[in-house]
This record gives C-alpha cells, structure tokens and sequence, in this order.
C-alpha cells in the first residue's frame, strides 16, 4: 500500500499533466524514491492512478533501466559498459567491485547497501571507466577511487532513514 | 495503377499496395513475420527484404514498407537479398528451441517456412539459448515463450487491432517479452486468433493441445453457426472427433479473425468423455434402436396420429440453428402433409422483429462487416454487438480506430473495445434518441427530401419538439452531419418490434441527406435470415403451438434442432403442454431437456458433418462443407464396439433434413429417399436460389438475398403509441433477458469449452434505481416472478437504462418463470437475501 501522503501528492502531479500517462516515469521515480523499488502492490495502484492498466505501466518499467522490478540496495552501482569504457578496462572495475562487496553482477551486499548493476553509455567517455552512483557520476575510476567512494558511501549511510 | 515488374514478371497494382502484396498477387510470397495484411506494416523484423534494381528506391529494401510505384524493378531472388534474409533468420533462429517435434505449431508453422526459405540450416552462434518463464494464460492460449522470435503480431493485434490492455511487450533487448502483467485467463475474447497469427508456437490451442499434427487433420471450409454473422472457419478433424477450428479469410465478413465462442465452441460436436455426453444413437421411448427402427416406428407413430385426428394435429418446429436445408425441408414437409408450422420463432415479438429486419433491407443500404470497418460514425441502437455478434464489435473497433464516432443507444451497460458514447436508454426510448440524432443532423436539408420522406421528417421535428435531448447529443448530431459514411447497426433482441424498420428509415433518410449510409442488422442466430425469409403470414410461432397443444389442436410435435426448453420463458407451462402431448419427435445434435423427453429421438449431424446453407444477417449465403463423418470419436472415448460391422460407430447420425424426410414419409407421388436434394427443394421454397447449386454451387463470397429497394417503411407512428401510452404500473422494472457471449446460448451449454469461459451471471440495473429500493453492488437478491423466483447478484452502474433489469438468460439458473415477455417485476418482489 503507497502512504496516503505519496498517493495524495502523485494525484496532484497527474492532474496537472495534459494526458496521465504522460506522467508514468514521474509517478514510478517518486515512488522508488520513497520505497527503493517498484513492487507488484505498488505497480497496481501506480496504474490505477495513471489511469493504465498494470500491464501496460509494466511495459514502461521494464524497459527502462532505472526502474528496479526487483529491490535493490542503497546505493545501485551501475558500471558503463560501453565502448570507451569498455576499452578502458571496465571489467576490471567491476571485478574489484564484485570483490570487495562479493557480490556478482546483478547482486546486491548483504548489509543492503549496494546492487551492482551494469549501464549503457552515460557520456562520460573523456574520464573512462565510470560508473554512477544513484545520481551520482565517478570517473577516471582506479581502485583506490573506488574504495574512497564506497566507503564514503557506506559511512554516509544513516539507516534512522534519512541521508 | 503503379505498374512494377518483380522477379522479371509486370503487374499493375491499385494505388498504395504495398511491394509484398503486390509480389504476392504474381504468386510471389516474399518471406515475413511481422507483416501481416491486417496489422500494417511496421518493417521490424526484416525478413522481407528484396532488391530494388530500378525505381525511386534502390538496393536491398523492407518490401512491406514501400507502397508499389510506376517504373520499379524488384527482384526477391538478387543475391544480395537472399543473403540479407538469410543472416536475418539466423539471428531470428538463434534463441529459438528447436522444439518442433514437441511443438504443437510444428507442420504449420511460418517460421518453419521461413527457415527453410532463407536457407538457414546450421546454427553457428555456440552461447547458451536465452530461456522464459511461460504465463498461464486462461483456459484456451497456451504459453511458450521460449519460441518467440519478437515479431510483435501479438502485441499489435491484441492491443491496436482489438482493442484490450492486459498483454503486451515487456523488458528489452534479447530478453524482450510477451505477455501479462501476472499470469491469467486473457480478457480478450478475440484471443484465439494469437494462435492463427503468431508466427511460430509461442501461443498454441490448449484445446487441442498434444492431439494431433497438423498434417493428420482432415480439414474443410466450414462456417460458424453460433451468432447471425456467419463468420467463416477451416474447421479440422481427426480420429472422428473435431479438433480445432480456424478463421478462413474471407474479405466481407470476418477478414482474417475469429471470436473465441466461434473458435472454441465446437466440442459439443464431439461425443465422448471430455465432453457432455452427445446423442449418437437413434432412440424409441429412451432406449437405443436401430436407425431403421427408430425412422419407421416415427413414422408410422406420425400416419397413426394423422390417421386419428388429422394432420393438422401434427406441427413441426425449427429454430434459428437449423441449416437453411433443414428449415427449407420443415418447410416442404409442412405444405405438402398438411403439417402445422414450421414456426422458428419463440414468440411474435421476435419473428416480427426479425421479419422487419429481413424486410427493410434492401441491397442498397445493406452494409457488410468490412464496410463497417469503413464507416465514418456509426451508430448501435438496442445492439450489444460484444454479446450478440462479437465480431462485430471488432468491425466497430476499426471504424473508431479511424475516428470514426461510435454512438451506442442500449439499456444495457455496453462495453466495446474502443472509445464510443453510450446513452442508457430503455427500449421504449431508442427509437427517440436515434430520431433525435438523426434528425438534428439532416433538418436543414429536409425541404429536398421529397415526398416520402416527408410524413417521416414531421414526425421526428413532432418527437424533437416533445423531449429535451440528452447532453452531448447536439455535439454527435453535428458530427454525424458532417460524416459521409454512416453506418446504423440495430439489434432484434431488447429492441420494441418497431425498431428494426425505424433504424432502416433512419438510414434511408441519412441517404436523402446525400450520405452513403448503411444498416447492418444483428439477428437472433445462424438461421434467422433463412427462418424470416421462409416464414409465411400466418405469424405463428411456438407460443401459438403451446396454445394449440394445450386446446388440444396438436397431438404431435416434430422438433427439428430446437429445444423449447432452453428458450420458452414459462417452463412451467411448457412442461405441463408438452406432457400433453401423445407424441414427441425429435432430432437434434444436443443432448437437451426436449430429447431426454422425445418418443422418437433421431441424432442429426452437426455442421461439422453436413453441407449446411446458412443466410447471415446481411443476406450472404454461404457454404459450410462437412469436414468428416462424425461417430464415436476414437480419442478420448470408450473403445469402439468390439463387434464387427462395416458401420462407423455412432455414425447414425443424418442431415436433420434427411432425418426429418424420412420420418415424416415419402408420399407415393414423391421419390424415395434417394430422389430428394438440396438443389431441388431449396429453391421449390424459396425461387431466389434458382440456379444457384448448393454447397459448391455458391459463389465464394456468397450472393446476398435482397431486395433490390424496400422503401420508407412507415411503421413508427405505431410505435411513438406504444411508447406514450406506458406501462400499467411505471414503478416495475422491465425485465430484459439478453444474450452473452458465453453461457446463454445452447451451443455454451453443451460445449465445455465455451462453459470454461463463461462467468457467473449477474443482473445489471441503474444506479439510481437500486438506491431507491436500497441495494448496492454485489447485493444478492430473490426476484420473484408470476412463476417463481430465482436468486442472483445485482451489478449497480449508472450506464444501465433507468427502469429495466438486465439479466444474462444464462444456462447456470432457471430463469424460465415468466408468465408474460416481456416480464415487468415491481420493486418490492426484489428482495436482498
């Protein structure tokens, strides 16, 4: 069940769009925003808000990247997999990563703080490999970046709720 | 006219044929997946590539995406083009299973075809197949999603062409995938035709799931009898037993699709465990005879009765399932053996109904299901076209997915597949508001109309002047004024008898007013067009027979593929009339109330097993051919009969019309049994089929039966009458029993395959009605009629015309207790339970 208060605020963002639908993306960013992830419960009423059927709200989520059908940790490490970076060695990022967390791809750490995610190309071919962090883009990656970024991250990590 | 050459060979196309159609029409069949005639074109999976050598476009090209122009050069045999289809199939191939031998779609399968076409035999990719979870899908698609080659047909017929939101595209990549959001039965009722268009086996038949292959099958052009359209079908059989039915393209009436009850409602054809128990064995008295026993002992029962009191103590009955053989046959026989009848119709309403349909149309303005798809605002008055012909509503979806307006005038809470405007209206009221619309949109041109439109025009400035018309009805009557190709469709059903001629004279008047206008009729069943046009004037019908027995005018009653019990509305009555009777014959394919209770029971052969002529509502005459002999099926039965006999068992079953010949007695003037055939007593009944041969005698796309001009009908001053005077008591609701798609008809209550689909029935009512006598949806109530009571869940919506309730006549509760049609029941006999 979504809180009242999202439901509320998500009605007022559909009521000001011009068709509903057009604020599918919106309405499913605000909610894994709140809830991490896009569960079965939260894609049904999600729909109904936007007026579509669960289906075809699915067919939105699953095609982009940045919508998580599944939970996800904290922090999604998504690692560019893209032709700069991956001449720059991005395989050899995530390995460390996948290491250091033991986590495979696709994994998220057993503390709950990180999913490890691979991404296309995020224009950040001048510092390759990259990677981003939640909203976040690292570049010129080495290990000892990685380890500042993840240890940073996971110090910062507040788990009352709020960062 | 382009004119191209391909492959070396001219042909002149019209305007906008695409390159893969027109190669087609030189017998050419380029290679394609996603391509489909009635899906468009969308160019995705590349396929159907060919080379243009000359023309405005050049080199290797997707032949589906460009329209046929003057002066091209294509051919589909260039190197190059062969080699772009055949790396494309290689990667098609690359995550397929290679399953055939397992596959249910094996034997007719186009990415088989295709495969072998581009000639890709060795798979090179060494990487491991990409793998799915299948859906459950409901009780008729089965799912296999490992076999899909991303075509996107699914998607696109089940969301763009018929309209319905629960199964799509999902994910991306190579891990695109088609299906629901969670498992399901699919909402669609049009989701059988996923099997005819996917192009490999990702959606199979569950019904015919593992039992046969698909060369094994004996296979026919068949027709579909369950609904007035006559949609058309391949129907195929194997080991005596009809294992599926498929659309047959035909370009008036279905185009390439199918409904679900028409595709899966055959099993009641099919005797056996598995399926209700049908009939295959003659009977006297209950007990299984011999064939030659059972026709004697009925016929010489039938001379005893005419022998003591008459042959007018005899009547004979058909009904809207019957064949036009067998109807033309009730017929004969009738005149020439003083018989009383045939009747086809339950009551008068409904055969004047029909006969006015019959009647007002005329060549001119009949319209078919393609030119429905074509019509620029169309309008459904007293029609549920979803329930009562649901191909139908398919047609309207195309003509909405046009922008074509979509106007529905019903008591009913209508759904349609697309976007339309309902106005709730009880039956009395139709005619008004389609006289409003109407005539809104042509009154400025009424000064031209001429003299016989004239008497028409006051009347409808005289209604207009009467009542305010609802909201929204000024803005339709605009947009239909400024619309060229008007369609009206018009049910029989919940309609006032004087509603068919009253859409017909809408229509005509539409024409004065300079637009193409058409009507389209939606009749009770697959016979009715043939029953009207059989039916004399003596307007009788079975309830005169139910008087006549009962004064005692009646002693036998022949029923040919009819069953009284499932239609008459007072069971009751019914019941003791037919116990009157000292003689009861009858012939049919069900196993119904009407045989358990026959003298003489002779099995008929179904469709499936005869020719059978069939008259759909727009007066199109088509062929259904037989498609085996029927008998015992040998798959899930029991053992065939270990005795030896050149007989196939249960295979006594005959055309109602020859069954019907033989027991009523070859008079000495006529031939032996032998001597009698469709070609000649059709048209002895009925002049028009005059040199027309039956069965394949036809022209494919079937003559249509009409007159060639009818003319204002005029009776709607009767009408506006009836409608004035009202009710006795305005406080009743009018009960109105109508038609779903499956669980009201006979064929969904002896099919298992139609009955798996069937939901629980409910009585819908308007809003505001159950307010005033205080129930809420999903209340249960008792609704006590003259002959008792039956319970039932209310669905409240305010899209339920005020002052009726709606009630499906579902084969799953008795509702056959009324005592006068229509019934009206008064509030406080609505009680909540």
């Amino acid at each position: 069940m979504l809180p009242d208060e999202l439901k509320f605020k998500l009605r007022e963002m559909i009521a000001g769009a011009e068709s509903p639908r057009e604020k599918a993306i919106d309405v499913m960013f605000a909610i894994q925003e709140l809830q991490g992830w896009m569960s079965d419960e939260a894609m049904v009423e999600a729909a109904e808000l936007l007026g579509m059927t669960p289906l075809e709200l699915e067919e939105l989520a699953t095609f982009y990247d940045y919508i998580y059908r599944s939970p996800v940790g904290r922090y999604v490490i998504k690692v560019c997999d893209s032709t700069v970076c991956w001449l720059q060695g991005h395989q050899r990022v995530i390995d460390y990563i996948s290491s250091r967390l033991s986590i495979p791809m696709g994994g998220t750490s057993a503390d709950g703080l990180f999913t490890l995610l691979p991404v296309c190309c995020i224009g950040y071919c001048d510092r390759a490999p990259a990677m981003v962090v939640n909203n976040r883009v690292f570049g010129n990656l080495t290990p000892e970046k990685i380890d500042r970024v993840l240890t940073q991250l996971a110090e910062k990590a507040d788990f009352s709720g709020s960062e | 006219m382009p004119r191209l050459i391909i492959d070396e060979r001219e042909i002149e196309v019209p305007e906008g044929t695409k390159v893969i159609d027109a190669a087609q029409r030189l017998g050419i069949v380029i290679p394609r997946f996603c391509y489909h005639e009635a899906l468009g074109s969308v160019g995705a999976c590349r396929m159907c590539a060919v080379k243009f050598l000359q023309g405005p476009f050049k080199g290797v090209q997707m032949s589906c995406m460009i329209d046929a122009r003057d002066g091209m050069v294509v051919s589909t045999t260039d190197e190059e083009a062969v080699l772009f289809r055949k790396r494309v199939i290689e990667l098609l191939m690359m995550n397929h299973p290679l399953d055939c031998p397992v596959c249910d779609e094996g034997g007719q399968c186009l990415l088989q075809d295709e495969t072998v076409s581009g000639g890709h035999g060795r798979r090179r990719f060494r990487g491991p197949k990409r793998t799915y979870r299948d859906q459950y899908l409901g009780p008729y698609i089965k799912h296999e999603m490992n076999r899909c080659i991303h075509c996107y047909r699914c998607a696109r017929f089940y969301q763009e062409f018929a309209g319905y939101r629960d199964l799509g595209p999902l994910r991306i990549g190579d891990r695109m995938y088609f299906g629901r959001f969670s498992d399901g039965s699919l909402e669609s009722p049009f989701s059988g035709n996923l099997v005819d268009i996917c192009p490999t086996g990702v959606y199979t038949d569950t019904t015919a799931r593992f039992k046969l292959r698909r060369w094994e099958l004996e296979r026919s052009p068949s027709l579909c009898n369950q609904c007035s359209l006559g949609c058309n079908t391949a129907a195929n059989a194997h080991h005596r037993g009809v294992m599926r039915v498929e659309a047959r393209f035909n370009s008036e009436v279905n185009g390439y699709f199918l409904c679900d009850a028409g595709r899966f409602g055959f099993s009641y054809s099919n005797g056996g465990t598995g399926h209700r128990e049908r009939p295959l064995s003659p009977r006297i008295a209950g007990a299984p005879a011999s064939a030659h026993a059972a026709l004697t002992a009925a016929r010489e029962a039938l001379d005893n009765i005419a022998a003591k009191y008459g042959p007018r103590a005899i009547a004979a009955a058909g009904s809207h399932r019957n064949s036009f053989e067998s109807q033309c046959m009730l017929d004969l026989i009738c005149r020439t053996r003083d018989w009383r009848g045939p009747v086809f119709f339950w009551g008068p309403e409904d055969r004047r109904k029909t006969l006015s349909a019959v009647e007002g149309l005329d060549g001119e303005i009949a319209v078919s299901m393609r030119e429905i798809e074509k019509a620029d605002f169309v309008i459904v008055v007293g029609a549920d076209p979803l329930n009562e012909a649901p191909m139908g509503a398919l047609a309207l979806r195309q003509a909405a997915r046009k922008n074509a307006p979509v106007v529905t005038i019903d008591p009913r809470p209508i759904f349609l597949p697309c976007g339309f405007e309902h106005f709730p209206a009880a039956p009395e009221k139709i005619e008004r508001y389609l006289g409003m619309l109407v005539w809104k949109a042509v009154e400025k041109d009424a000064a031209r109309f001429g003299k016989d439109a004239e008497e028409f025009c006051r009347y409808l400035a005289a209604e207009c002047e009467s009542c305010e018309p609802p909201a929204a009805m000024a803005r339709l009557s605009q947009l239909l004024a400024s619309c060229s190709r008007p369609a009206i469709i018009c049910g029989t059903d919940v309609t006032l008898q004087t509603t068919p001629a009253f859409a017909a004279d809408c229509v005509r008047l539409l024409r004065l007013a300079g637009k193409q206008a058409g009507l389209f009729f939606l009749l009770p069943g697959a016979g009715s067009f043939g029953s009207a046009l059989l039916s004399g004037t003596d307007d009788k019908t079975f309830a005169d027979l139910v008087e006549d027995i009962e004064a005692g005018r009646v002693r036998a009653l022949v029923v040919g593929e009819s069953d009284p019990f499932h239609h008459y509305p007072d069971r009751a009555r019914l019941e003791s009339a037919m116990s009157k009777l000292e003689l009861l014959v009858a012939i049919d394919y069900f196993p119904s109330e009407t045989v358990r209770r026959a003298s003489f029971f002779y099995p008929s052969s179904t469709i499936f097993e005869t020719g059978s002529t069939y008259i759909n509502q727009e007066g199109r005459v088509q062929f259904a051919h037989p498609v085996h002999c029927g008998g015992v099926p040998i798959r899930g039965g029991e053992h065939p009969p270990r005795v030896y006999s050149d007989l196939v068992p249960g295979g006594d079953h005959l055309p109602a019309w020859k069954a019907l010949w033989q027991i009523a007695g070859t008079p000495d003037k006529d031939a032996g049994p032998g001597g009698i055939s469709p070609e000649k007593f059709i048209p002895a009944a009925l002049p028009a089929f005059d040199g027309l041969k039956a069965g394949h005698g036809y022209p494919v796309d079937g003559p249509r039966l009409l007159t060639a001009k009818a003319g204002f009908q005029g009776k709607w001053e009767r009408a506006s009458a009836d409608a004035r005077t009202g009710p006795e008591n305005p406080e009743a609701f009018e009960l109105l029993m109508v038609e779903w798609m499956f669980g009201t008809s006979e064929f969904s209550a002896w099919s298992d395959s139609l009955d798996a689909a069937a939901a629980a029935p409910h009585m819908s009512m308007n809003s505001k009605d159950a307010a005033r006598i205080g129930l809420c949806d999903g209340d249960t109530v008792s609704v006590e009629l003259d002959g008792g009571a039956f319970e039932i869940v209310v669905s409240v919506s305010d899209r339920t015309a005020e002052g009726v309730l709606v009630i499906p006549r579902h084969h799953s509760f008795e509702w056959r207790k009324m005592k006068d049609s229509p019934a009206r029941v008064s509030a406080e006999k609505i009680r909540k339970i």
